[in-house]
């Protein structure tokens, strides 16, 4: 090593030279390296991009949900009926009831499933593309994709998914709320998944397939739609003018869940009354 | 003191330390190492279940450990920049320690991130499948490549090692082919470490979903503590070595030039980390902030935590140490500054992760902070598969000091 080196000292200018020709010469072949790289899996990258902004859902529609907290009464069948059609244990509940107060103390009845966002944080963040938006807008999950790392869940605003911490496949455990006759609608998740709310897309899909209205043919809607007993849950296409969502979006105050966050949510709220939304 | 020892000394492995220190050192981490174990296996059996891990709080005890273990390995591509693309030979004596414990850091972070993630199953998906918008994703791959690059880097000194050679004596042959691409390995290695080890805040930084993380200044701390911290556990493995020969295995005088170094890396970290402290809560108030850390304040050391230890012993203290030619000339006074840098280090990783995680989420549309905050205890399992793993970057390093030609500045002929 010392023999090639020039000693410290001697010529001092010239070592410095070279020392910084040579740092040129590395950034060169970095450089060029990078390029090479770059047209190689150039066209590979564009193939993974591709693949990961896949997913069914035709973006003619968009599907969004109105929940009027003022006709909301607290019953809970929209928590139950999910979890009977999406096989849901009750810790992992995808619908989420809370009892909440208005700025005034008022109590009113708070339901949240997932916002189903126009820009999801968690599907940005999902270093595999399990999670990803279909072209009507629906966030929904690749189980078999999903390595469980959980970056979804912290990144989550809302506070709405859920991991399979323990395997309820094998367990065997019995959920209550499913009819315990025909075929199951949804799978059960695998051990080390995270799961979510998908507004029902088997239902949505199906319907679609033969010829129903998600929102307006029972079979095609959301199961935490059909069950509320006051209707205080709406559910269509916002790209239907005739929609009834639409139609109460036109014409009533709503909010939206967490707006400054700029996640676009297309989960509508009437406000209670006496509210005065964030 | 410094001039002690001033010409660097050749391997010497006829200067082992006491064959029963020796023992009872990896017998001690041998025991760690079961425990390690068994708890790998319950946790590979029976699923994160058995973890203390929640849906409310995701990321633990794991997620520190293999941030930390990141990031001091982050002295590998600090120090083989100053040696081979700023050319300052008398470093050249840290390449080969500092390689060694990047390797050991990043091969322990991956194992955490094996046993962390919920289908150990598929952790080649990343590679296979992208999402290139994701963070994580990023810094996966860096990671992956990186360890790559650091695994060849490791090729040569194997390559040299006795064991080897008696076996094969073509083989440093393969070692020398391997370390004519080092200054080139350097490079990407810089490329692909300045990336992640920032990347890393920047997982917490861009999640604008929590206020106390939503900050562009996460990957920045991150990258500059990571310089220090990973400076520091390079300089203390060396001063234990050196003091177990009871000799310097490299030249006194670069061990406290490189300590000005991470110094620094650690008052640049200081610089932004106070800045930071300042803009987003001294003299600014963003409600859910505001509110999230003083939740944190009222119910969890943080606040103690962040001065005493991120702060004070984990930061000031040592960066005056480092610079402090006095100070500094003190083997043990350097020692530690060393602890207290990596200390400060994974606190700092700790209360990261932890903080922004226990403090609830205020979705609600009604009145704020409906939500108590989360509480996060890590269960047995966690911590003795943590146990394990530290055991193991511990051990890997005894071991790879004893038997590898680690310390051969000025006798090997590159």
């Amino acid at each position: 090593m010392s023999s090639q080196r020039p000693a410290q000292g001697e010529q001092p200018p010239r070592s410095t030279d070279v020392s910084r020709r040579r740092f040129l010469e590395l950034l060169g072949a970095a450089g060029f390296t990078g390029a090479v790289a770059t047209a190689i899996t150039g066209p590979l990258i564009k193939a993974k991009i591709a693949e990961a902004s896949r997913g069914g859902g035709d973006n003619s529609h968009r599907w969004v949900m109105v929940i009027d907290l003022s006709k909301c009464i607290g019953c809970q069948y929209c928590v139950y009926a999910c979890q009977a059609v999406n096989d849901v244990a009750d810790e992992m509940r995808w619908n989420v009831y809370l009892l909440d107060k208005t700025e005034t103390g008022q109590p009113f009845n708070m339901t949240r499933p997932c916002m189903h966002c126009q820009e999801p944080p968690c599907a940005d963040v999902c270093p595999v593309g399990a999670t990803f938006q279909r072209g009507d807008g629906l966030v929904v999950m690749d189980y078999d994709r999903c390595i469980g790392c959980r970056y979804c869940m912290v990144a989550c605003p809302y506070d709405v998914r859920r991991f399979n911490w323990v395997d309820r496949r094998t367990e065997g455990e019995l959920n209550h709320y499913q009819p315990q006759y025909g075929e199951p609608e949804v799978q059960r998740r695998p051990r080390g998944v995270v799961e979510k709310c998908t507004f029902c897309i088997q239902r949505i899909d199906r319907g679609l397939e033969h010829g129903l209205a998600p929102g307006v043919d029972r079979q095609a809607t959301p199961a935490c739609v059909n069950i509320c007993p006051v209707s205080a849950r709406v559910f269509g296409d916002l790209n239907d003018p005739e929609s009834a969502v639409t139609k109460i979006i036109e014409s009533t105050p709503t909010f939206r869940l967490r707006e400054e966050l700029g996640t676009e949510p297309n989960v509508y709220y009437i406000p209670a009354e006496g509210m005065v939304p964030k | 003191m410094s001039t002690i020892a001033a010409a660097p000394q050749p391997a010497a492995r006829g200067e082992l330390p006491p064959r029963r220190a020796f023992r009872i050192w990896m017998g001690f981490l041998a025991v760690l190492l079961a425990i390690g174990a068994v708890s790998g296996v319950i946790v590979l059996v029976r699923g994160l279940g058995v973890t203390g891990l929640t849906d409310r709080v995701p990321w633990g005890l794991w997620i520190a450990l293999d941030l930390s273990s990141i990031s001091l390995g982050a002295g590998a591509f600090i120090l083989s920049a100053i040696v081979y693309l700023l050319r300052v030979e008398r470093f050249r004596a840290f390449a080969r320690v500092a390689v060694l414990v990047g390797f050991l850091g990043y091969s322990s972070a991956m194992l955490a991130l094996f046993l962390d993630i919920g289908r150990p199953d598929r952790f080649w998906h990343p590679v296979v499948f992208w999402n290139v918008h994701s963070v994580l994703w990023e810094v996966t791959m860096c990671v992956v490549l990186y360890f790559t690059v650091l695994a060849a880097e490791m090729v040569p000194v194997v390559a040299e090692s006795r064991f080897v050679t008696r076996r094969w004596p073509g083989a440093p042959k393969v070692g020398h082919f391997i370390h004519r691409f080092t200054p080139v390995l350097a490079v990407i290695g810089l490329a692909l470490s300045l990336l992640h080890q920032s990347s890393l805040g920047a997982t917490y930084g861009v999640v604008a979903a929590r206020p106390l993380w939503y900050k562009p200044s996460l990957p920045v701390m991150f990258i500059l503590s990571a310089a220090g911290g990973g400076i520091a556990a390079t300089l203390l493995g060396t001063l234990i070595v050196s003091y177990l020969r009871g000799k310097y295995v490299i030249n006194s005088k670069v061990i406290r030039q490189v300590a000005i170094f991470a110094g620094a890396a650690m008052a640049l970290y200081l610089y932004i980390k106070i800045w930071d402290w300042a803009t987003t809560t001294y003299y600014s108030s963003i409600p859910a902030r505001a509110e999230g850390l003083a939740l944190l304040i009222n119910t969890t050391p943080y606040g103690t935590t962040f001065w005493i230890i991120e702060v004070l012993l984990g930061g000031l203290v040592p960066t005056v140490i480092f610079f402090s030619r006095k100070l500094r000339e003190n083997d043990w006074m350097l020692m530690l500054a060393c602890l207290l840098t990596i200390a400060g280090v994974v606190l700092l990783r700790w209360n990261v992760t932890i903080s922004g995680l226990v403090v609830p989420q205020d979705w609600s549309p009604g009145v704020a902070f409906l939500f108590p905050r989360i509480s996060y205890t890590p269960t047995l399992p966690e911590i003795g598969a943590f146990l394990g793993i530290v055991a193991y970057a511990l051990a890997g390093f005894t071991l790879a000091v004893r038997y590898l030609p680690i310390f051969t500045a000025g006798t090997d002929g590159h």
